[in-house]
């Protein structure tokens, strides 16, 4: 009956899908996976699991669908709102496109953390913030401990809270944000991500989480954000949302877990170019950059998906494919497939004890493959310019492909403090044009670094005018450290966080440049330790030795005290001698008591003076 | 007063080795004889003479007092005599000499040797043989350290007292760790008979007094042996001598007592004594430091008043100083600094003096992957050589289209950049073709970097290096394990093309010249070129490492190859065109020598060279010979150095940046060779510094000094007054002259070059005439100012080669070869000796140089400095600098030195 029941409600949110959207607000838990095709044999799996847990019961310590491990983390820090990232690889938006969720669920390389802390002061939220990303290293194993001072900005511009803050607390709410971009984001960290699901990755969507794969894909991203949403009318909610975004590459996806080794295939399965005039049975040129448009959700994730996760709401599907509505796809029994109205994607509905497959065969038809990728609102890119271990400069290019939209933003770098910036020579100039445009740059926020204590923070507002491509840079100078700071791979280089660049209009929209690589001068540390002190201890021995010789001023024996085996016999000698004579003395005259402690100072001095006429 | 201690000391020493008694001397002789007696193999002078346990016996007993003149080599020699001679000297001049050859040629010899003997050969069982006189030096050791005991029981370390008797034991134990192949039983015998000797328990070996008397006496050795110590001198011959009565020995006497604490007695003596002297102290560094005759004179005489010698000491200082013979040295001394200079060169192939090239950086790794490259690649490698074969001929745009259709196809990134250059009259322009394979999942901060031009530098077209290049990127598209992005760069030309893609990377570029790229990626680690001209099956690989201006790519890269393509691969490796190698010392000087002619001359010498200013390691790999290695095997070298290099975690850094490399696994690094060029750089300096100080002193110093009267306190001739502005203005003349080449030979059109270079020629033999014979009309120089003129050129050419040594050792080491004879030149009255002079000095000028080098390689003299000038303009080559502005002024100044004519009294004077 209840299936029956199920059902119906399912076929009839189905056919909308933003009557998905609003439902799932109403309830506790879902999770959903989109799975998009993307141009040069990529796929992008984004992973999604929301649940809230109302405000009320958070504070009562009653936690159902909400971590309790994270839950008390945060009412212990006086959390409002965390937003958590890992990430590794990077988006190569001129191949795939826009960003999933417009970016706002991704990080910059490493490790990305910031959140709205409640405090009365700057430095009760330092500390809580201190307890915050301590706690959380401890949960997500992660170095998040190490973001310090020095690593810790304040942004002003960029970030605006997501969830509902009642206005009474956002007076005293701190925003504070750390990176770690040398951070390598690994299983280990995946791990205790799985244990914040309800389902554990024990059964739906999660189970196709594997971390060879995770960790094998072009790009991954992942995200934790807590908010609070306090919806119209109704009691506010505390919502967790956990998202996973991979891009994978099909063609190594595809190859088997024991043999990963990409080696030649044999000549005959090469896809060759028969039109070639040279073409022969040894002679191919390859033309497999069209190959691998089929794929089955077993060959991609190493499994299939077992079930799905009791607990999800039912009225969201939990898989979504986006390719056009023409192309064929198998799925396995058991697996209702509903395509969308907006030709391009269709879900699948899928029975809680199923094992789900899908297939998509290699198209027939070439055009229609994949759904193209939608163009991002602007590209950036940044890398340093100059050489040598005493300047450097900071270049991002930044280009709106739109011809007719002017796209506005704000650029944010949190810089090490050993980057010294130049602000003065921070300048945007357009591409063709020599002279810098101060038209472009609209406000600055800058708050200098200390050295030893704290980063850079730099936040540039400013404008990108349609079909232009803008040059923003500034140079900086290298300071040198002292010995004790550079960590044991002081020649590999420093990473510099990735700018965060929020854009504000047209639309709301985030990206993330790569992390750079600064090279400080760096001293041979092994070269001069080994030298002088192995000279020195050679010196010092030899050196020391002969030179004493050579200095020495001897004189002849008898001049000096004698020693040696001939005075200490002599000594004993009279010691014995004078023993001797005192006991004689003792017994030849028998003194009374009282005088004798006398005479026998007397002896002893008696004694002494023989001993020296001797 | 610590300028007089250290003047007082050298002197001490001095007479120190004057006063050596006969014994010592004999000893140090013996040992010196024998050790070059040691230098010719026809009788193995060590295996005659050592202390071999198994062949001792009755006729080898000889061997018990010949092993400790023995030395296995002069270092030990030089060590052991060091060591030996103060000890010996102290123990002859106590105990006299012919105790000291009784005792040294009986006992004391011959007991250590039947210990260590008996110790090896019974109780250790070993056999190792002894020599050296280090036996010696403990025994002698713990003789002192004994008598250092009785007066000196202790010394202090922190609140622990240490017996000083132990002091010797520690140096046994620190000889056997620090010195290799010492031998720790044969010194522990020496040491333990020291101890015993010390103590008084071989006094009875010792040969009575009386008959040791008697021989003197009969022989009357003092009389005819020269420093021979009598048994009667022994013990108060030297130290029962207190120091009031001789004031040489007592000459630092606060440095000896401050270092070792002697007795209260003798502290209050040295009191005293600097009481004494406090006056006569200060009048004394008056008078050096014035350099004035008369004070000094008035002090001598003070100080002849009192009972104090010590002076005598600082004047004979200060006449050595004064002395004509002195000045007679820094010729001979720069003759030798440069003979010294060549000769080190010619000894670094030798197995002593290079080392064997190891894998400093553990990360890299190479060799210890397995490669995959192979199999159905190659049919994409001939299909893409045959797409590649049918762009030959076609314009660069045309073949970069094609090009960039097939990366694009296999999913990289791709990107153009244009470039001009002008150099010489010509443009050199073009189109760089570069693509990025994104590492899969890496965060674009690190890249290296994967070259193929499409001609190489001697205009071949790499018709294998740019399919392989693509199958390459084909298959490292595959692999997901890169840590690192790799840049495919496909540029026009070898030299053009990729100087002007580093400089845009760098952003180092005259954008009005080069474009900027329109894409990148993180800093570049270490680049690879290939440059595969050869169609037939190869043999083995030739590395070429030379970069812009003599600098060279880390050393752990070229191993890493080596040990890939040698080791791995099983294929041959050459460097410097040296295409067979046997490693003998004539090749490996061979190789050692191109290398450094290229570095010398600085010119890019592939597509890697331009990388290399930027601190990115970079070699150029070209296959060569006829083998039966393939494509594949080429690319799997490739692929294993790449492998290599995605392992760096950090730059390369561990190894050598400075080497000469002579064969694949033989190389000398900085630390060896940079001496000779630093000699022939300071003979220079010294001429230099030596004509400076000749041309301070008035002419009659010759005349006035003999040998004998050197001794005599002299007065102190008056110093003569320096007549700078002219030599100043004709080196300024001549350094400013130098722009002219520089600024001509690298701006003028080709075809204008070869006759101008004519031109210069003859100008350049001219001028040298020209500019002395108007200084000599004008102002009639006289020889001070001819010393002046060579002395300040040889002083910057001596500091400019110097510090050029430490950044392009090859290019200082020619340039100071080239220019050695200027050291030698002076200006002469004879007609003949001028002119013969000046013709010489013509046949090493800068223009002669290059005009003899061109015929001897045979080429054009238009293309040298044609090649010279896109050097200059493209890669910033700044040997063109150093040759004009360094070594043409020095040589310009030598010529107008040579052909100068001083005035006539100074020719009167130097006939007197």
């Amino acid at each position: 009956m209840r299936q029956l029941f199920s059902f119906v409600l399912l076929s009839l949110v189905s056919l909308s899908s933003f009557f998905v959207s609003a439902s799932a607000a109403a309830a506790d838990y879902h999770e959903q996976l989109v799975l998009r095709p993307l141009p040069l044999s990529a796929l992008l799996a984004s992973f999604n699991f929301r649940s809230n847990t109302s405000l009320s019961e958070f504070e009562a310590h009653n936690f159902r669908f909400f971590p309790r491990s994270l839950g008390q983390i945060l009412q212990h820090a006086g959390t409002q709102e965390l937003h958590l990232r890992f990430s590794l690889g990077r988006w190569d938006s001129e191949s795939w496109g826009a960003r999933p969720w417009d970016g706002a669920r991704e990080g910059g390389t490493g490790v990305e953390l910031w959140a709205w802390l409640q405090a009365a002061t700057d430095e009760e939220a330092d500390h809580k913030w201190l307890t915050l990303t301590n706690a959380l290293s401890g949960l997500f194993c992660a170095s998040l401990n190490f973001i310090d001072g020095t690593r810790t900005t304040r942004p002003v511009m960029s970030f605006q809270p997501e969830g509902d803050h009642l206005n009474t607390t956002a007076v005293d709410t701190h925003l504070l944000y750390g990176v770690l971009p040398h951070e390598v984001v690994c299983t280990e960290n995946l791990t205790p991500f799985l244990k914040l699901l309800p389902c554990k990755g024990k059964a739906g969507i999660a189970t196709l989480l594997d971390g060879h794969k995770l960790f094998d894909a072009s790009w991954q991203s992942m995200a934790i954000d807590v908010r609070p949403i306090c919806p119209a009318g109704g009691e506010c909610v505390l919502q967790i949302e956990l998202t996973i975004d991979m891009v994978l590459d099909i063609d190594r996806s595809k190859r088997p877990r024991d043999n990963p080794i990409p080696r030649p295939p044999p000549g005959h399965e090469l896809p060759c170019n028969t039109s070639k005039p040279y073409h022969s049975h040894d002679t191919c040129f390859p033309t497999d950059h069209q190959a691998n448009q089929d794929w089955t959700l077993s060959q991609i994730f190493g499994r299939t998906m077992k079930g799905t996760c009791p607990l999800t709401d039912p009225t969201v599907p939990p898989v979504c494919l986006q390719v056009p509505n023409s192309r064929s796809v198998y799925h396995s029994d058991g697996v209702l497939e509903k395509k969308n109205l907006d030709r391009v994607s269709r879900c699948f509905e899928i029975k809680p004890d199923v094992n789900f497959e899908i297939v998509l065969p290699t198209p027939d038809d070439e055009s229609a493959v994949l759904v193209k990728p939608e163009t991002p609102l602007l590209y950036a890119e940044r890398s340093f310019t100059g050489h040598g271990q005493e300047r450097g400069g900071v270049q991002t290019i930044l280009r709106n492909p739109s011809p007719d939209t002017e796209v506005e933003f704000i650029y944010m770098e949190s810089l090490p403090w050993f980057m010294r910036v130049y602000l003065h020579t921070m300048s945007a100039r357009l591409q063709g044009q020599s002279a810098k445009d101060d038209a472009l740059i609209k406000e600055v926020y800058y708050r200098p670094a200390v050295d030893r204590a704290r980063g850079t923070q730099l936040e540039v507002r400013m404008r990108v005018p349609p079909a232009s491509t803008v040059f923003l840079t500034y140079d900086f100078e290298k300071s040198i450290l002292r010995y004790t700071e550079y960590p044991p791979d002081a020649n590999r280089g420093f990473d510099v966080a990735a700018a965060v660049i929020t854009i504000l209009s047209p639309a709301a929209y985030n990206l993330r440049t790569t992390s750079l690589l600064c090279s400080l001068p760096t001293p041979d540390f092994s070269m001069p330790y080994n030298v002088i002190i192995f000279t020195s201890t050679a010196i010092a021995l030899a050196f020391g030795g002969m030179f004493n010789i050579l200095v020495r001023r001897f004189v002849a024996a008898d001049e000096g005290p004698e020693v040696g085996l001939a005075v200490l016999k002599k000594r004993i000698k009279e010691r014995v001698g004078a023993l001797v004579e005192k006991i004689k003395k003792d017994k030849g005259q028998k003194i009374p008591y009282e005088a004798r402690n006398k005479s026998g100072k007397a002896n002893d001095s008696g004694v002494e003076t023989e001993v020296i006429k001797e | 007063m610590p300028p007089n201690i250290t003047t007082l000391n050298t002197t001490r020493a001095r007479t120190y080795v004057f006063r050596l008694p006969l014994f010592t001397r004999v000893v140090i002789i013996a040992i010196i004889a024998f050790w070059i007696a040691g230098l010719q193999s026809v009788v193995d002078v060590q295996q005659w003479g050592a202390l071999i346990p198994a062949e001792m016996g009755i006729a080898t007993l000889y061997r018990m007092n010949t092993f400790p003149f023995i030395h296995l080599n002069i270092w030990h020699a030089i060590l052991n005599i060091l060591a030996l001679t103060p000890l010996m000297e102290r123990f002859e001049a106590e105990h006299g000499t012919l105790s000291c050859l009784a005792l040294f040629f009986g006992p004391l010899t011959t007991i250590p040797a039947l210990l260590y003997v008996g110790l090896e050969k019974f109780i250790f069982g070993g056999n190792v043989a002894v020599m050296g006189a280090s036996m010696w030096v403990f025994l002698l050791l713990g003789m002192e350290a004994v008598r250092t005991y009785k007066a000196n029981p202790s010394f202090v370390i922190g609140t622990y007292s240490i017996p000083t008797w132990t002091t010797p034991i520690a140096l046994l134990f620190a000889t056997a760790v620090l010195v290799p192949s010492s031998s720790f039983l044969g010194h522990a015998a020496g040491l333990v008979v020291g101890y015993g000797a010390g103590l008084g328990y071989v006094k009875f070996l010792a040969p009575p007094e009386k008959i040791l008397r008697w021989i003197e006496g009969k022989l009357n050795l003092l009389g005819r042996l020269p420093h021979y110590v009598s048994i009667d001198q022994k013990t108060y011959g030297r130290f029962g001598v207190l120091p009031s009565s001789n004031g040489a020995l007592s000459s630092s006497p606060g440095v000896a007592l401050g270092l070792v604490g002697s007795t209260q007695r003798l502290a209050r003596y040295t009191m005293g004594w600097d009481g004494m002297m406090g006056g006569s102290y200060v009048n004394l560094e008056l008078g050096v430091g014035a350099s004035d005759s008369t004070a000094l004179e008035s002090f001598l005489h003070a100080a002849d008043g009192t009972a104090v010698k010590m002076p005598r000491l600082l004047s004979s200082a200060l006449a050595l100083r004064r002395d004509p013979r002195i000045l007679k040295i820094p010729p001979y001394l720069s003759l030798l600094c440069i003979l010294v200079g060549a000769v080190w060169l010619f000894l670094l192939p030798l197995n002593e003096y290079s080392r064997r090239t190891y894998i400093s950086e553990n990360a890299l790794l190479p060799g210890q992957v397995h490669t995959y490259f192979g199999g159905s690649d190659q049919n994409v490698l001939r299909a893409y050589k045959q797409e590649v074969n049918s762009l030959v001929g076609k314009s660069n745009v045309e073949i970069n289209d094609k090009l960039e259709s097939i990366v694009k196809g296999l999913g990289l990134k791709t990107a153009r950049q244009n470039f001009t250059y002008n150099a010489a009259g010509r443009t050199y322009a073009g189109e760089n073709l570069y693509a990025i394979l994104q590492a899969p999942r890496g965060d674009a901060t690190e890249a290296i970097v994967l070259v193929a031009a499409w001609e190489n530098v001697k205009h071949e077209v790499n018709k294998n290096g740019i399919p392989l290049v693509l199958t390459l990127a084909r298959y490292f598209k595959r692999w997901s394990l890169w840590s690192k992005d790799i840049i495919i760069l496909l540029s026009p030309d070898s030299i053009a093309g990729p100087q002007a893609w580093v400089d845009a990377y760098h952003d180092a570029h005259d954008s009005s010249r080069v474009a900027s790229l329109p894409i990148k990626s993180g800093a570049l680690q270490g680049a690879i070129a290939i440059d595969y001209v050869q169609e037939q099956r190869f043999k083995s690989v030739h590395i070429v490492y030379d970069g812009v201006n003599g600098q060279l790519p880390n050393l752990d890269l070229i191993n890493s190859v080596v040990n890939i393509a040698g080791g791995q691969m099983g294929m041959g490796v050459a460097l410097q065109e040296m295409w067979n190698h046997n490693d003998k010392y004539p090749d490996r000087l061979r190789t050692m020598l191109r290398g450094m002619l290229k570095q010398g001359l600085g010119l890019a010498s592939g597509p890697h060279s331009s990388f290399i200013p930027y601190h990115v390691d970079a070699v150029t790999l070209q296959p060569f010979g006829e083998g039966w290695q393939d494509e594949m095997a080429m690319g799997r070298v490739v692929e294993g150095t790449f492998r290599s290099l995605n392992n760096l975690l950090e730059h390369l850094h561990q190894s050598f940046f400075f080497y000469l490399l002579m064969h694949r696994e033989r190389f000398v690094s900085i630390g060896t060779y940079l001496p000779s060029a630093m000699l022939v750089a300071a003979n220079f300096t010294i001429m230099a510094i030596f004509l400076w100080m000749k041309s301070g002193q008035p002419d009659e110093v010759p005349a006035a000094s003999t040998p004998e009267s050197s001794d005599k306190e002299t007065p102190t001739p008056p110093t003569a007054e320096r007549d700078l502005l002219l030599p100043l203005a004709v080196v300024t003349l001549s350094g400013s002259l130098s722009a002219i080449p520089l600024y001509v030979f690298n701006h003028v059109s080709e075809s204008a070059l070869t006759p101008l270079f004519y031109l210069f020629l003859i100008i350049n033999t001219l001028l040298p005439i020209a500019i002395s014979t108007t200084s000599s009309q004008l102002f009639s120089p006289t020889a001070q100012q001819y010393h002046l003129i060579k002395s300040f050129s040889l002083l910057l050419l001596g500091m400019f080669l110097s510090s050029l040594a430490t950044l392009n050792f090859s290019l200082a080491m020619l340039i100071g070869l080239l220019s050695a004879p200027l050291s030698f030149v002076k200006p002469s009255s004879s007609p003949v000796a001028r002119i013969i002079g000046f013709v010489l000095l013509n046949l090493t000028s800068p223009p002669a140089v290059l005009l003899a080098s061109a015929a001897i390689w045979g080429l054009n003299v238009g293309d040298i400095l044609r090649e010279a000038a896109v050097a200059w303009h493209v890669t910033g080559t700044y040997s063109a600098v150093v040759v004009w502005c360094v070594w043409w002024p020095a040589w310009l100044a030598g010529c107008v030195c040579v052909l100068g004519r001083p005035e006539e009294q100074e020719g009167k004077v130097k006939k007197a």
